[in-house]
């Protein structure tokens, strides 16, 4: 790609607000940087989830040595995690191959609201005790 | 999961934490970060032998959530456990709107 300095530095830019993201949610960032890449510097599909993949190693890195200072990670329930991520990762490109309409989509998407409906109302309780 | 649909892990990850296992908001966002470590490598590693990687571009952007991650890890601290999960709620109904949307 030819890059120019404007284009370099708002990526950089990008970057630290995906640092940010993704410390703060303990999630990768995957989910901004690959529509970043595919609407706005015009790369294919599989090329932004192949970078942004590559970009979410150093990022967690980061903000897991950050978390743990202050003793937040639970190292046993990650190995299970990490474990049963890349498992269900492969699993889940399967079934994604092998099912022709978007309905897991729709069901996942459906999951989410109700997860999330959930994570909120306990927020909002736990701010209301304390 | 994140094979079957593009997503990243840590939106499935953090309310299993918290919901199933009874972690408190900030521990599920920390470890579920931990894990995202391992699923990264493994997927960037699956697209790289597959050519599908710009270093040059994921270099660009790794400069820069180098310097973000300490800042959202310092964001996350100080934010009270309440508020952490509705924050978080949010953000799933909205990637749960992206995914009804696109």
């Amino acid at each position: 790609m030819d890059l120019s300095l404007p284009v370099i530095v708002g990526i950089v830019a990008f970057g630290v607000s995906v640092g940010v993201l993704s410390a703060l949610f303990g999630i990768g960032g995957g989910l901004v940087m690959v529509p970043f890449m595919v609407l706005l510097l015009d790369e294919g599909p599989h090329l932004a989830e192949g970078t942004s993949l590559l970009v979410i190693v150093p990022t967690a890195l980061a903000g897991v040595a950050a978390h743990a200072r202050r003793g937040y990670v639970d190292f046993g329930a990650a190995a299970l995690l990490a474990i049963g991520g890349v498992l269900g990762a492969v699993a889940g490109a399967r079934i994604a191959l092998a099912t022709p309409d978007d309905s897991l989509q729709k069901a996942f998407a459906i999951f989410l609201i109700l997860m999330g409906a959930r994570l909120i109302r306990e927020g909002y309780r736990g701010r209301a005790r304390g | 999961m994140s094979g079957l649909l593009g997503v990243g892990g840590g939106i499935v990850m953090v309310p299993l934490l918290v919901l199933a296992a009874h972690l408190d908001q900030h521990h599920a966002h920390a470890t579920s970060l931990a894990a995202v470590i391992a699923i990264g490598a493994g997927g960037a590693i699956t697209f790289a032998l597959e050519g599908e990687v710009d270093v040059q571009l994921a270099g660009l952007l790794a400069l820069g959530s180098l310097f973000g991650a300490p800042l959202g890890a310092l964001v996350m601290h100080r934010t009270p456990e309440g508020s952490l999960k509705v924050a978080f709620g949010c953000l799933m109904i909205v990637v749960a709107g992206l995914l009804l949307w696109t």
